[in-house]
């Protein structure tokens, strides 16, 4: 059931990619993710696409991590796809079937959101990929420390999503265990119908966290045992420094950014343009 | 009819990717009625993959070239799936934590609820599995199987799984974690369980001192592949490949080895303690008879026992 | 030279409102500096309760816990004495709280503050003592569960302590795990580090110098471990003698006339060899 879950799972390499400051690699996701939003013709997609290769073949991760990802969230694009494919009434009927209507619109709505959403999910699937998660938490910690001053425990948020990303292999795991188990006793999680198989989630989520309650006791044991919260004074094997490296992911990924926005505000029709001469009559 | 027929099956972890891994290589397995298997081999070998095909939790991967049939029903066959799962107990490593109704009773009666059998019939397996496990129904019927003691946990968890009456029970490591005190009991239950409710029992362990003394059979694998198949004495005989297989020779084994090298004449097939004690103690007395003749010879006569 | 003196500590677990169990019972003990100690007995005995009472994730009820002469009731030693008493627990899969090995084994010595480049060098020599640099930079998912607690015996080493507990933390392993784990507890008593292992495993008990056994949280038995096997008062506490222990009284059923307890296999061999040329 969830054997292959690959997002949020660290690939360990030591690509340029990987060794990007966390802090900048989160600021640059943000920004990624905003610009996303921004495009509205297919030479936008195409170039983010583009930009995206470009990262994968640079952090040399192999294609399959990242379409993982996007596995994950294929049953919500299909969704999706389909209530917009069908729901949108205006522009050029191409299909007409009793009260079904299928338009040209809504084709090229129904394709640029699904290639929103897979990017989406593959640009911020990249930074889990290439960032440990504790590189991440202490990243996300240095961008909040402002909060600090007003007395945001921003120290203790970051150990939280440290601890998280690291406990979700784990937690999957014992998922699948438990699954196996009850299955075993005859439930029926993967044979009848809907509401059965809903049903048979229960005995699958009490032990679940029954025993996630007695995996976080014994961790605030460890944790406890290991001197946490000894001082304020925490110090950092790892110090995030910004090299040459982040200059040039910043002038990368700034560049991609302000692309797409002119694109959208100041010169909408050179996209418009180049997707006509591609694809010509199609659009 | 065999129990179990196993034939060329082969498994492959994540096919097709980077972390493509081949768990089971060319199995070939048959398991007669009233067998006491017992599976070994290193953690990684491909016990548990194998294991879970013999319910259908893991599906065969090629069914042209493989197959899966146990109790004359193919595990690849989506219509006897459910009564193959009532028919194949399985107790997985570290059961009592799957447990999750609010009564040890409703807990045990999860699996003859999902069998769809009526109240009465419930109620009766219910009682009677616990009373197998060696838990007093009036005592632990309504108790909570979270306020229970680790070694009585797994007892409700083994009772969750007999209450259905498979033909054939599978244990994961079923001592794992358990006191010496508990370890025994569970092992003697196991035996029980044999002669009043599944005939036929595997076994995965890592403790070959218990295997060598519970299985009929024992079967090795190693990297996915069956290695050594046998009695323990014939498994144990050839001692390089067990080792090789990285696993443990029995206590027995290992003292009878350095005996021998020792000088001492021993038949090199002892895997059980008591055995060992035996020939010993045979030995002891031969020479203690040896010596009494000379004694007697020498006109003496005293013990010094 | 006393390291660990406990005087007179009992502690109870409240579980209801108003209702306790008693979970040890007026126990007064002493551990001297490098001792390797196997404290011992059935599920319910106390045994782990000792251990964290050790390190102050527990307070006595009554009496005292001194750790170099710090007591754990004081809050102000509490960081001080955990940095000197460090535990590994059970289960592999619960106590590791970074996902990278060396982000892991840094947890302590950051949490104490330890300036960078000594962290570096802590981690480095913490994951050589346990056999595991060569993963300092992967993940900890795909390592065995004898190799996840070497990693959770780094995170202690890393924080130079002067006691190493370890709360059952071989129950969960196989046999090779098992083996690892012994190995190094004994490499690192040999260098000097106070050892005290929890277990009801007798093999893994003979293999230290001292054997205290609780029965019903009082101290049942205190002795070397033979001296506590010969006292034939195990099985009163749930827990039984080791295989070749067992059979050794078997054959002294049989006239094999040992002198002494028998705990190791060479020992039997040695013996039985004696006896019967």
């Amino acid at each position: 059931m969830f054997k292959d879950v690959a997002f949020g799972q660290y690939y360990p390499s030591n690509s340029p990619v990987h060794r990007l400051d966390a802090r900048v690699k989160l600021l640059l996701t943000l920004l990624f993710v905003v610009a996303i939003f921004f495009i509205n013709d297919y030479f936008g997609f195409m170039l983010t696409l583009a930009v995206l290769i470009v990262i994968i073949l640079v952090a040399r991760l192999p294609i399959v991590s990242v379409l993982k990802s996007v596995r994950g969230i294929l049953l919500i694009v299909a969704f999706t796809a389909i209530i917009n494919l069908f729901f949108i009434r205006d522009g050029e009927v191409l299909v007409q079937a009793g009260k079904l209507i299928i338009t040209k619109t809504g084709v090229h709505t129904t394709i640029k959101m699904v290639l929103r959403l897979v990017l989406l999910i593959s640009g911020a699937s990249l930074l889990s990929l290439t960032t440990t998660p504790v590189e991440l938490a202490d990243g996300l910690e240095s961008l909040m420390s402002p909060l600090k001053l007003i007395k945001v425990p921003v120290r203790d948020i970051a150990m939280i999503m440290s601890i998280a990303l690291r406990f979700i292999p784990t937690l999957f795991e014992e998922t699948n265990k438990i699954i196996s188990a009850q299955k075993a006793r005859g439930s029926s999680l993967d044979t009848g119908g809907l509401l059965s198989r809903a049903k048979a989630l229960i005995p699958v989520l009490i032990p679940l966290f029954v025993n996630s309650f007695r995996r976080a006791d014994e961790l605030a044991f460890a944790m406890d045992a290991r001197c946490y919260n000894a001082t304020d004074k925490r110090t950092k094997m790892k110090k995030a420094k910004l090299g040459f490296g982040d200059l040039i992911a910043f002038l990368f990924i700034g560049g991609y950014f302000t692309v797409i926005l002119l694109d959208r505000y100041y010169f909408g029709t050179v996209g418009i343009n180049i997707d006509m001469m591609i694809f010509g009559d199609l659009l | 009819m065999p129990a179990i027929e196993i034939k060329n099956l082969n498994f492959i972890y994540s096919k097709k990717t980077p972390s493509e891994k081949h768990a089971l290589r060319g199995i070939n397995l048959t398991v007669e009625e009233g067998t006491f298997l017992g599976l070994v081999g290193a953690t990684g070998s491909g016990k548990s993959t194998l294991i879970q095909h013999l319910n259908g939790l893991l599906k065969v991967q090629d069914k042209k070239h493989s197959s899966v049939v146990v109790n004359e029903m193919s595990a690849t066959d989506k219509k006897t799936l459910k009564r193959l799962r009532f028919e194949v107990g399985m107790v997985f490593q570290y059961p009592e934590y799957q447990l999750f109704e609010e009564t040890v009773a409703k807990d045990v009666a999860f699996g003859p609820k999902n069998m769809k059998l009526d109240k009465e019939e419930i109620d009766r397996r219910v009682r009677r599995a616990l009373e197998v496990v060696g838990l007093d129904y009036e005592k632990f019927a309504e108790r909570s199987p979270f306020d229970l003691s680790g070694g009585e946990k797994r007892r409700v968890a083994i009772a969750g799984v007999i209450a259905m009456q498979p033909k054939i029970l599978v244990l994961d490591e079923p001592v794992a974690g358990l006191d010496p005190v508990g370890r025994d009991e569970i092992l003697a239950l196991i035996k029980k369980l044999q002669r009043e409710v599944s005939p036929t029992v595997i076994t995965v362990s890592h403790n070959m001192d218990d295997m060598a003394l519970l299985a009929d059979r024992i079967v090795a694998l190693k990297d996915g592949e069956i290695v050594a198949d046998g009695t323990p004495k014939q498994i144990f005989g050839n001692r390089s490949l067990i080792l090789d297989a990285g696993l443990d020779l029995p206590t027995a084994t290992r003292i009878t080895d350095k005996l021998i090298a020792n000088g001492i004449n021993l038949p090199h097939d002892i895997v059980t303690m008591d055995e060992l004690a035996e020939q010993l103690c045979r030995l002891k007395a031969a020479k203690l008879a040896k010596a009494n003749d000379c004694d007697k010879s020498d006109g003496e006569d005293d013990e010094d026992v | 030279m006393p390291q660990i003196v406990l005087k007179g500590v009992s502690y109870a677990y409240p579980i209801k409102e108003g209702y306790n169990v008693k979970a040890l019972k007026n126990v007064s003990l002493v551990i001297d500096k490098g001792e390797f100690v196997a404290l011992a007995g059935m599920n319910g005995s106390g045994k782990s309760t000792l251990a964290k009472l050790l390190n102050g994730l527990f307070v006595p009820s009554d009496g005292e816990v001194l750790i170099d002469g710090l007591s754990t009731a004081d809050e102000a030693n509490i960081f001080e004495i955990r940095k000197r008493a460090g535990m590994v627990f059970q289960n592999p899969d619960n106590q590791m709280v970074a996902t990278i090995i060396e982000d892991d084994v840094a947890f302590g010595p950051e949490n104490i503050g330890i300036a960078r480049e000594e962290i570096i060098e802590r981690v480095a020599y913490a994951l050589d003592a346990v056999g595991m640099s060569e993963y300092r930079t992967r993940t900890a998912s795909k390592l065995s569960g004898g190799q996840k607690q070497r990693i959770a015996i780094a995170g202690v080493l890393a924080m130079k302590p002067d006691i190493l507990i370890l709360d059952e933390s071989t129950s969960m392993l196989d046999p090779n795990g098992r083996k690892e784990i012994m190995d190094i507890a004994r490499k690192l008593n040999d260098e000097g580090i106070t050892v005290i292992n929890i277990t009801h495993n007798m093999e893994e008990a003979v293999l230290a110098d001292r054997l205290i056994v609780l029965r019903k949280g009082r101290i049942a038995m205190d002795g070397t471990p033979k001296e506590v096997f010969a006292s034939g008062q195990l099985e009163a506490c749930g827990l039984t003698l080791p295989p070749v222990t067992q059979l050794s009284d078997k054959l002294r059923q049989g006239g094999f006339d040992f002198d002494g307890v028998i705990t190791a296999e060479d020992e039997l061999v040695e013996g039985v060899c004696r006896l019967l040329k």
